[in-house]
C-alpha cells in the first residue's frame, strides 16, 4: 500500500507529461527505444494485475496503430506504434500508481481552475455508476422484450434519459453532502511535504531522460 | 474522432491548445458566472454520459475512432460553455485512464468535440429554433444541429490528421507522423460519421432531448437570443467553408491548410521555436503553384467570395422557410400559450 | 438551539412545508414522523442549510440562517461543523475513493493537520467497528457499512447536532439495534439527536419528543413520543398508520432502553 503512494505527485505528473512531450518530439530511434525499455522498467514495478490492465490498454491501441499505419511506410509504422505504445503505458501508469485525490491535488498546483477538477471528479465518480446502471438497465430490457420490438429504441432512449435526469438529481445531492462537510467548492493544494531519496531519485532519472533527449539530438544533427 | 498522441507533430498539438485555452478561460467564466452552486453536478453528469457515448467506438482506417459525443444535447441541456467544459473532461478522463486519445493531443481533440462541436451544434439548433418557433422546428434544429455537429468535428479532425505529411517530412520526404493524406484522411473520417455515427448523434440527441423535456423541463438551458445572433454570421461562414473544403480534396486543401496554419502560429502566442524546422522540411508553398485560382484573384480571396456566396444563400433559404411556416402558423393560430 | 418560526417551502411550485413552527433545545432528542412526501426530508434539508425558507425564518443558535449568510464561507464553514447531516440514501453522502479519505474530507475541509485527522479517523473506526474497512472503497460496501461510514464521515467532523433522514432503514435487525443503541449514547453524551423515520418500534428509543407531519405538510401534532404512539386517533389522522395498528402490550413495547457502556 505505501509503496504505491511513494513518489510526490507533483513530480510524478510533471514528469510523466514531459517524457510524453519528449517522445512526441523524438525522431530519434534510439531515444525512442530507450525510453521503452526505460517505462517497461518502471512498469516491472508494479503489481502483476495492474500491469495487466495497463497493457492491455496499450497493446490493443499499438496493435491498431501498426495495422492502420501498415500500408503507409516503415518509418510510420514502426516508429509510431513504439512511440504509441510507450506514451500509452506512461499515462495508463500514472493512474494506477498515484491516489486519485493527490492528483486532483497536483492540479490545483498547476493553478486549474477548481471548476474543472470539480467536474473532473463527479465525473469520474459517476461513470463507474452510471456504466454499471446503464448496463442492468440494458440487461432488464433485453429481457422483458424478447425478439424483434420497434419500441426498443424508444425504451432505449427513455432508459438514458431516466437515468441523466436521475443522476443529474443524484450528484446535486451528494454536492448538498459536501457542502454539509464543509466543501465550498475550493480543492485543497496539497500537503506540503518533504522529498523524500526515492523523489530525488526519480527526478534525477527524468532529468538525466531530458540531457539525453538533447544529447542524441546534438549526434544526429 | 479521439487523435492519439504522436499521430500529430507537436507544434500541431501547441497550436490547438493554444487556440482551446481562451476557450476554456470564456468557458469557465461564462459558466461560473451563470450558474448556480447547486448545478455545477450537472457538468459532471454531463461529462459521464459523453465519456460512456464516447467509449460506444468503431475503429476507422487512418488511426482514430467514430463515435457520437452527444456534444450538442450537452450543449442544449446546460448552454454550449458548459458543454464544452464537460466534454473536454469527458476526453481529459478517456486520455488519462482509458488511453483513449492523446495527451499532447489533449487540445486538438478538445478543438473538434468539446468546441467545434457543441457549439455549431447549439448554435445551428438556436438558429433554426428561434426562426421556426415550432416543436417541429426545434426537432429540426436538434436533428440538423448534432448531425452538423459531429460532421463538423470529424472533418476538422480529419484536416488535422491530413495536414500532417504535407508540413512534416524529412529530409528524404517520408513522413513523420500521420502519413496519410487529406485525400486519405477527409474520405476515411467523413463517411463513416456522415452515414452511421452523425445519425446516432442526432437520432440520439432528438430522443434524449424529448424525453428530458417531457419529464423534467427546467431543466433546459434558456439561451439569451441577442448574445447569440453575432455568432450566427460566423457559424454560417464555418458551415460554408467546410463543404466546399470536402470538394476541394488533395492538393489544393493541402495548400490553404499550410497557408492557414502559418497564420495560425505566428497569430498564436506560443514560442515559434520548434516550428520553423518542422516547416522547413515539410513546408513548400512556394514550390507548389495553385492550381485554382479565381479570374486572377489569390486563392483565399475566392475561398472567402464563395464562403459568403453560400452563406447568403443558407440566410435566405431558412429566411423563406421561416416565412412559410410563420404564415401557415398564423392562419391555424396554434402558437404556444408560453 | 434551533428556532424554526412559520416558515413554508416549495419546491418549483410543489409544496413541501407549510407554516412550520419548531423550537429545539441542545441536548434534546427529537423524531420527525409523518407519511411519505410530507416533508420531512424537506425538513431536515432546512435545518442543515441546503435549502432556505420561501417565507418564515430559520434561526440556529439565535443567527439566522440565509442563503446570503452561508456564502460566506467562514460562517458556512462554522455552521456546517456544528450540524451534521446522514442522508436518507448514502449512496449519494460516499464520495471518496476510500472509506479513510471519506471520513477525513470533513475535517480536511476544516483545515486539521494530516496527524490529527489520522487520529480522529483512526479513533472513529474503532468506536464503529469498521477497523478492517480501511482502504475499502465505500462503493462497494453493503447497505448497513455504507450507513455507518456516513455517520461516521459526519461524526468526524464533532457535531454538535446530528440530523438522521431515517437511518434505521433498510438495516438487518442486529444493525438496527447496534445503531439505536450508538444514537442513545450519542445523545447521552450530550448531542443533540433529530432523526425522521417511519418505525414506530424504535421511535420510543431514540426520542423523548416526536413532531407528526401530515400529508398537507404542516404540523398536527408535538408531543411526547410515548404519549403520541398511544393515541391511535391522532396516528390515523396522520395517515401514517391503518385502522389495524395497535400496541399489544404497551408496558412492553414502549419503554426506554438502559445499556451500560
Ligand atoms: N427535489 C425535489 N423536487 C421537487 N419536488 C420534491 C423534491 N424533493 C421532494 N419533493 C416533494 O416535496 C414533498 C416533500 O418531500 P420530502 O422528501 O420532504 O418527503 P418525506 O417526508 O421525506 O418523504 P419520505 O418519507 O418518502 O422520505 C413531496 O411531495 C415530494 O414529492
Ligand atoms: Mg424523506
Amino acid at each position: 500500500m505505501n509503496q504505491k503512494y511513494q513518489i510526490h505527485p507533483v513530480l510524478k505528473v510533471i514528469f510523466t507529461f514531459s517524457l510524453v512531450i519528449l517522445l512526441s518530439f523524438s525522431h530519434n530511434f534510439a531515444f525512442v527505444m530507450t525510453i521503452l525499455v526505460y517505462t517497461l522498467f518502471s512498469l516491472s514495478l508494479m503489481k502483476g494485475n495492474q500491469i495487466l490492465a495497463i497493457l492491455k490498454i496499450s497493446l490493443w491501441v499499438s496493435l491498431f496503430t501498426f495495422i492502420i499505419l501498415l500500408p503507409s511506410n516503415k518509418y510510420s509504422s514502426v516508429m509510431i506504434t513504439v512511440k504509441v505504445f510507450t506514451t500509452v503505458t506512461t499515462i495508463n501508469m500514472l493512474p494506477h500508481s498515484t491516489k486519485w485525490s493527490s492528483i486532483t491535488g497536483a492540479f490545483k498546483f498547476f493553478n486549474i481552475p477548481d471548476i474543472f477538477i470539480l467536474v473532473l471528479d463527479i465525473a469520474i465518480k459517476y461513470i463507474v455508476m452510471l456504466g454499471n446502471h446503464a448496463l442492468q438497465l440494458i440487461w432488464a430490457l433485453k429481457l422483458r422484450s424478447i425478439g424483434k420490438n420497434r419500441d426498443k429504441y424508444q425504451s432505449l432512449s427513455g432508459i438514458a434519459g431516466n437515468l441523466f435526469i436521475k443522476s443529474v438529481e443524484m450528484s446535486k445531492e451528494m454536492y448538498s453532502a459536501m457542502e454539509c462537510r464543509g466543501f465550498n467548492g475550493k480543492y485543497i493544494t496539497l500537503e506540503k511535504k518533504r522529498l523524500s531519496m526515492v523523489d530525488l531519485l526519480y527526478m534525477l532519472i527524468h532529468i538525466g531522460i531530458v540531457i539525453l533527449f538533447f544529447y542524441i539530438g546534438k549526434i544526429v544533427e | 474522432m479521439h487523435i492519439p498522441d504522436n499521430y500529430l507533430s507537436p507544434s500541431t498539438c501547441a497550436v490547438m491548445s493554444a487556440a482551446m485555452v481562451p476557450v476554456w478561460v470564456v468557458s469557465v467564466k461564462k459558466v461560473k458566472k451563470g450558474i448556480t452552486k447547486t448545478n455545477i453536478p450537472i457538468l459532471g453528469i454531463g461529462a459521464a454520459f459523453s465519456f460512456l457515448l464516447m467509449m460506444l467506438n468503431i475503429p476507422l482506417p487512418g488511426g482514430t475512432t467514430g463515435h457520437a459525443v452527444g456534444g450538442t444535447l450537452l450543449a442544449i441541456l446546460s448552454g454550449p460553455y458548459a458543454a464544452c467544459i464537460s466534454v473536454s473532461i469527458a476526453l481529459l478522463i478517456q486520455a488519462l485512464l482509458f488511453g483513449d486519445g492523446g495527451i499532447l493531443a489533449f487540445g486538438a481533440n478538445c478543438f473538434n468535440m468539446a468546441f467545434i462541436l457543441p457549439f455549431l451544434g447549439y448554435f445551428i439548433y438556436k438558429f433554426i429554433k428561434d426562426r421556426i418557433p415550432t416543436e417541429k422546428g426545434e426537432l429540426f434544429g436538434i436533428l440538423i444541429g448534432s448531425y452538423v455537429g459531429l460532421n463538423m468535428a470529424a472533418l476538422s479532425t480529419a484536416i488535422i490528421f491530413g495536414i500532417q505529411p504535407i508540413l512534416f517530412k524529412n529530409p528524404e520526404g517520408i513522413p513523420l507522423y500521420s502519413p496519410y493524406p487529406l485525400s486519405v484522411s477527409i474520405p476515411a473520417m467523413t463517411i463513416p460519421h456522415l452515414l452511421v455515427a452523425g445519425v446516432v448523434e442526432a437520432l440520439f440527441t432528438a430522443a434524449i432531448f424529448s424525453f428530458i423535456k417531457k419529464v423534467s423541463p427546467g431543466m433546459i438551458y434558456q439561451g439569451r437570443e441577442q448574445k447569440t445572433k453575432a455568432v450566427y454570421a460566423l457559424i454560417v461562414l464555418l458551415i460554408c467553408l467546410t463543404p466546399l473544403g470536402l470538394l476541394a480534396t488533395g492538393t489544393a486543401w493541402g495548400e490553404w491548410g499550410v497557408d492557414e496554419i502559418k497564420d495560425v502560429i505566428s497569430g498564436g502566442n506560443q514560442p515559434l521555436g520548434f516550428t520553423p524546422q518542422g516547416m522547413e522540411n515539410g513546408f513548400t508553398f512556394n514550390s507548389i503553384l495553385p492550381d485554382y485560382t479565381l479570374s486572377g484573384l489569390p486563392d483565399i480571396a475566392a475561398y472567402i467570395l464563395s464562403a459568403v456566396a453560400g452563406t447568403s444563400i443558407f440566410l435566405i433559404l431558412f429566411k423563406v422557410i421561416a416565412a412559410f411556416k410563420k404564415e401557415t402558423f398564423d392562419k391555424n393560430s396554434k402558437l404556444p400559450s408560453e | 438551539m434551533i428556532e424554526i418560526n412559520d416558515v413554508s417551502y416549495s419546491y418549483l411550485g410543489i409544496r413541501a412545508l407549510s407554516h412550520i413552527s419548531i423550537k429545539i433545545e441542545a441536548g434534546e432528542a427529537v423524531a420527525i414522523m409523518g407519511p411519505n412526501g410530507s416533508g420531512k426530508s424537506t425538513l431536515l434539508k432546512l435545518i442543515n442549510g441546503l435549502i432556505f425558507p420561501d417565507t418564515g425564518c430559520y434561526r440556529f443558535q439565535g443567527q439566522e440562517i440565509t442563503e446570503n449568510q452561508l456564502q460566506d464561507p467562514i460562517f458556512a464553514k462554522k455552521f456546517h461543523q456544528k450540524i451534521g447531516f446522514v442522508f436518507q440514501n448514502s449512496d449519494t453522502q460516499l464520495f471518496c475513493a476510500d472509506v479513510y479519505d471519506e471520513i477525513a474530507f470533513g475535517p480536511r475541509q476544516m483545515g486539521l493537520s494530516e496527524s490529527e485527522i489520522g487520529k480522529r479517523v483512526n479513533d472513529l473506526l474503532e468506536l464503529m467497528q469498521l477497523d478492517a474497512f480501511h482502504h475499502r472503497s465505500p462503493y462497494h460496501l453493503s447497505g448497513g457499512e455504507k450507513r455507518k461510514v456516513a455517520i461516521a464521515c459526519v461524526l468526524s467532523m464533532n457535531p454538535e447536532v446530528l440530523v438522521l433522514d431515517e437511518p434505521i432503514n433498510e438495516l438487518d435487525p442486529r444493525t438496527q439495534r447496534w445503531l439505536v443503541d450508538f444514537l442513545i449514547r450519542l445523545n447521552k453524551s450530550g448531542k443533540t439527536l433529530i432523526t425522521s423515520t417511519h418505525n414506530l418500534e424504535l421511535v420510543p428509543e431514540i426520542s423523548t419528543r416526536s413532531i407528526l407531519f401530515d400529508e398537507n405538510h404542516g404540523i398536527l401534532a408535538d408531543m411526547q413520543t410515548q404519549k403520541m404512539l398511544l393515541n391511535t386517533d391522532l396516528l390515523i389522522k396522520a395517515n401514517l398508520v391503518d385502522e389495524y395498528y395497535h400496541i399489544h402490550d404497551g408496558e412492553d413495547h414502549v419503554h426506554f432502553h438502559d445499556h451500560i457502556f
